[in-house]
């Protein structure tokens, strides 16, 4: 009798626990350890933005961020995971171009809706690739590149790390807006790319900088542009795209916190005003900068109205190549 | 009437005959492509058509060949260890790794003949804490210790970084 | 000499105690994720990169690589004990290593793996010093063409693994290359044969199928019959190898070093390609090849100290091109990226230090991995004594841990399973695992390169046999077809002859 009672009292105890906490978890946020939800393998790019921002997030929050790495099927699989979380401000999401501005045109069913399942937090950082081609190639810029490709349509090749990523459609908005025709020749990621375009079995890749610079340096590949608005800090003598004859073509890989669609504007807020904090550390901007990205910052309507811009123009690129992943 | 001289390439002759053919059928929905520039269906087609000849050609000849019968199949055993791994993948969030260990080892135990309770619960609770001190400790695994529902008032979290 | 100033220099960073330290507990992380099947180096180095964030750049790729060959030596002790491979290049060592423990041989099968790696260890560290640049030209060599010409020889190779029916190897090779197609198409992007699973569209994981058909149908086999039934039902005939084993494994262990080193520089899993080729170049060399399959020391050796000089040997390209060949490399870029230092050509002479202290560093781990191992093997083998009904709960348990750990997904626990359950029905079937594991894993890069060729050529399939390295290895496999199929068709002739008497 005793211990029924006593059981009792206990289930009792634990549900005003429970239930009492909850309304104060709400005004003393955060209260317990908020997951960064990564939906790329570790120690790629978008994880390592994801790790150095999530100590300095940490401290300047109160809390520990955990990052929870949930790789597969071109990070839709994360963000999916993201998107049907519990709206508390616990769960955050750190992803790319890729999974909020190519998959809504690149597959024909994605899990998720970036317009109604997600709420875009900051705008983290950008990064930018850089057009490198096989040394023995006769062209020494944009412009001469451009007319190797009128004089020969199709004979001209470019290795991408894979269909449907930027490496890929960045080349793709290059040929339209060139006016020119490449042959695309898919890899799966950019190490066996890079080897064959040493040895001049591709001509072109739009590459992530940081990966293609120490091949530059050596002699083993030609930079010819970068494809970001403005030239890079790290390589000052590289000309843009846009400054060497197609004025007007950047394209940049933005990486941004979402979440998920029904979060709190307040809890948002916070969250923005902690990276803000974060982003402007020059410290931070240095260890961006070795990553070949650039910090961005802003408000979240900012980084909503640059999500819908990059959406626009990758779902025409996506059309236009005719690339899918169905 | 054939007999079947050779039931072990019998029904392996049967499955990959299957197997190829549903290969086929799947592979006709992708766009072939011609050997020159071969579209996703091609590879996956032809070898699935040999496929479909291997077992072929291993049906017709288990019908002449003998060979020894196929061992019983004690389904318990299959069902018992699959079940308790896919339990466990099921749960290890929810419950946590200490209680779908103790459960995995518990049910995981009952497959063999010589099941006894109450040691198979004491291993589980030994490797319940094994499991916790090698994985989520020593590795800095991303898993639950306990069950989800006990950790939510704001204190300790579940997860450990 | 330059070399032997570089080596001071080495020896000078690899012996400091610090580094020291961090290369023990490479070592000892490695070993004990190489046992714990489906943990890898790979999800085991991801999840401590971050930790390496604080140290200084030496001591983080000293502990990192330490992990990763680490892991080779421990995957073996799981291969031949109880027949789940701990790595994926340990999956050919449950052939016979697994017999030889059912023998009651399990301390030579685990000397001789101890032992072999060392060795292939040290020489490949060798061709590591002194010899990464002109290794890494002859990586530079391979195109799409030649890839796709290797991956024939070695799908050929897998045929030699087979022990019985070659009717139902092949067919196990060739249902091997369409659960390989599983996933995303590179060429088109198409995702096949996914059902309309997103977790699917990245292929079925080489783990599961690996720990499903080999460690899970075993255990569900093992549990079938109503007798008690302990893994080592033979004495234990003593902890060490025999002079006569030693004697006969060490020339396997001589061509397993030298087949690893070469097929560990190639991207795109050296270990364990060179680990299967080495099993089926010592079958095809033994006087008597009829041994393979049930206990012979070479198919121990050979593959074991393969897979070890692929592992040391796969640095080459990082190093020197600055081009990761596989998971395991990409992730000591992301940590060289971490600590400021971009990865490729200029490492070995802007950060000599960094790069001959990794280099020496190599020599110090094998030798810690070599004193760590022996002693244990007394261990493991009070270990197998444990009855079987408290120890395989246990193994399920790793396993279990092991696959969710790799991607935190719980449909990786259950493809796993669905792959025991093919797993039994194969058993039951007597087909064998082996060579449709080696389908899987090589069958998509040879479709990949195949197509890749083509488009390179622009269609033209001579391409294949213009290209000098690619011609050379289709002779080999033209030849080692040969060398498989006449003698199959005298025997079956004699057999259809018998018969019919």
């Amino acid at each position: 009798m005793t211990a029924a009672l006593r059981l009792l009292a206990a289930v009792a105890m634990a549900a005003a626990a429970a239930l009492g906490a909850a309304p104060a978890a709400a005004q003393t946020y955060p209260s317990k350890p908020i997951r960064l939800v990564v939906p790329f393998p570790p120690s790629g790019a978008t994880d390592i933005v994801a790790r150095t921002l999530a100590q300095k997030l940490g401290d300047a929050l109160g809390t520990s961020i955990v990052v929870d790495n949930r790789p597969g099927a071109g990070g839709t699989i994360g963000s999916d995971i993201v998107a049907k979380a519990a709206p508390d401000g616990y769960t955050l999401l750190l992803s790319t171009t890729s999974t909020h501005s190519i998959a809504p045109s690149l597959y024909a069913k994605l899990p998720y809706s970036v317009e109604r399942d997600f709420v875009p937090v900051i705008h983290v950082a950008d990064a930018t690739n850089i057009l490198v081609v096989t040394p023995s190639l006769p062209a020494a810029n944009v412009r001469e590149l451009i007319a190797l490709a009128k004089a020969k349509p199709g004979a001209l090749n470019y290795a991408s790390s894979g269909n449907g990523t930027i490496v890929h459609l960045t080349a793709e908005l290059f040929a339209s807006s060139a006016g020119i025709k490449l042959t695309h020749v898919p890899y799966k990621g950019t190490a066996l790319a890079l080897t064959d375009l040493m040895t001049g079995q591709v001509s072109i890749l739009f590459d992530n900088i940081v990966s293609a610079l120490p091949h530059v340096r050596d002699g083993k590949l030609k930079a010819l542009a970068v494809t970001s608005a403005r030239r890079s800090p790290l390589v000052p003598e590289v000309p843009t795209v846009s400054e060497s004859g197609l004025p007007g073509f950047v394209s940049d890989t933005y990486f941004g916190v979402f979440a998920p669609a029904a979060t709190s504007p307040e809890v948002i807020a916070r969250i923005n005003a902690a990276i803000n904090k974060v982003l402007a550390a020059p410290d931070y901007q240095e260890r961006l900068a070795t990553l070949g990205a650039q910090a961005a910052g802003g408000t979240p309507e900012q980084f909503a109205a640059i999500v819908r811009s990059e959406t626009a123009k990758w779902s025409r690129v996506v059309k236009e190549s005719g690339a899918s992943a169905e | 009437m054939a007999v079947i001289r050779h039931p072990k390439d019998f029904y392996a002759g049967l499955l990959f005959t299957g197997i190829g053919i549903a290969a086929i059928v799947l592979a006709s929905q992708y766009q072939l492509g011609t050997a020159a520039k071969m579209g996703p269906g091609y590879f996956p087609r032809g070898l699935g058509m040999l496929l479909t000849v291997l077992g072929a050609v291993l049906v017709v000849r288990s019908l002449r060949i003998q060979g020894t019968a196929i061992p019983p199949w004690n389904w318990r055993s299959t069902c018992v260890i699959l079940g308790s791994v896919v339990l466990f993948g099921l749960v290890v969030e929810k419950l946590g790794l200490a209680a779908s260990t103790l459960g995995l080892i518990v049910f995981a135990s009952t497959a063999s003949p010589e099941f006894r309770l109450k040691e198979a619960v004491l291993s589980g609770l030994f490797f319940a804490l094994l499991a916790v001190g090698v994985f989520i400790v020593g590795l800095k695994l991303q898993l639950p210790i306990w069950p989800i529902w006990l950790a939510s008032n704001g204190q300790a979290p579940a997860w450990i970084s | 000499m330059d070399l032997l100033n570089h080596l001071a220099l080495g020896f000078g960073v690899a012996l400091a105690p610090v580094n020291l330290m961090y290369a023990l507990i490479g070592a000892l992380l490695g070993t004990l994720i190489g046992v714990l099947p489906g943990i890898g180096p790979v999800a085991t180095i991801a999840m401590l990169l971050p930790t390496t964030y604080a140290l200084q750049p030496e001591s983080a790729l000293i502990m990192l690589a330490g992990i990763y060959y680490g892991a080779q030596y421990g995957g073996s002790t799981t291969s031949i004990l109880i027949n789940m491979p701990g790595e994926t290049s340990s999956a050919v060592t449950c052939l016979d290593g697994h017999q030889m423990a059912l023998q009651g041989q399990a301390g030579a099968a685990l000397a001789i793996a101890a032992l072999g790696s060392f060795f292939a260890g040290c020489v490949a560290t060798v061709f590591v010093a002194a010899f990464s640049p002109p290794l890494s030209e002859l990586a530079l060599k391979f195109g799409a063409a030649e890839y796709f010409s290797l991956m024939v020889l070695g799908l050929l190779g897998a045929v030699v693994l087979a022990h019985g029916s070659l009717l139902k190897a092949i067919a196990m090779i060739v249902f091997g290359l369409l659960l390989g197609i599983v996933g995303t198409d590179v060429n088109s992007g198409v995702t096949r044969f996914a059902f309309g699973i997103p977790e699917l569209s990245d292929g079925i994981g080489v783990v599961s199928v690996a720990m499903g058909l080999f460690g899970f149908a075993e255990i569900i086999t093992n549990l079938e019959g109503k007798e008690k039934r302990d893994i080592v039902a033979a004495k234990v005939k003593g902890l060490w190898i025999s002079k006569a084993q030693f004697r006969a494994a060490w020339p396997a262990v001589l061509r397993g070093t030298g087949l690893g080193s070469v097929l560990g520089l190639l991207p795109g899993g050296g270990a364990m390609l060179a680990s299967f080729a080495s099993y089926a170049l010592e079958k095809k060399v033994a006087k008597d090849p009829s041994r393979f399959g049930k206990g012979a020391i070479q198919g121990v050796a050979g593959p074991e100290s393969a897979n070890n000089a692929g592992a040391q040997t796969s640095f080459i390209p990082l190093l020197t091109l600055g081009i990761p060949e596989n998971a395991v490399m990409a992730l000591m870029v992301g940590a060289m990226t971490i600590h400021n230092i971009q990865p490729g050509p200029q490492v070995m002479t802007s950060n000599p230090t960094l790069f001959w202290g990794l280099v020496a560093s190599m020599w110090v781990g094998n030798l810690m991995l070599v004193v760590l191992n022996l002693p244990l093997i007394g261990m493991w083998i009070k270990l197998l004594q444990v009855p079987y009904r408290i120890l395989y709960p246990a193994i399920l348990l790793f396993c279990a841990i092991g696959v969710y750990t790799i991607s935190n997904a719980t449909f990786d626990v259950i493809q796993t399973a669905a792959m025991g359950f093919l797993g039994v029905v194969f058993v039951k079937l007597e087909c064998e695992p082996a060579p449709l594991l080696l389908g899987f894993v090589l069958g998509p890069m040879m479709e990949e390169n195949l197509r890749r060729a083509l488009l390179l050529s622009r269609g033209d399939p001579t391409v294949f046999v213009t290209r000098p390295l690619s011609l050379v290895m289709l002779l080999m496999a033209a030849s080692l077809l040969l060398l498989i199929v006449i003698p199959n068709i005298r025997r079956r002739r004699a057999d259809v002859f018998a018969e019919e008497a």
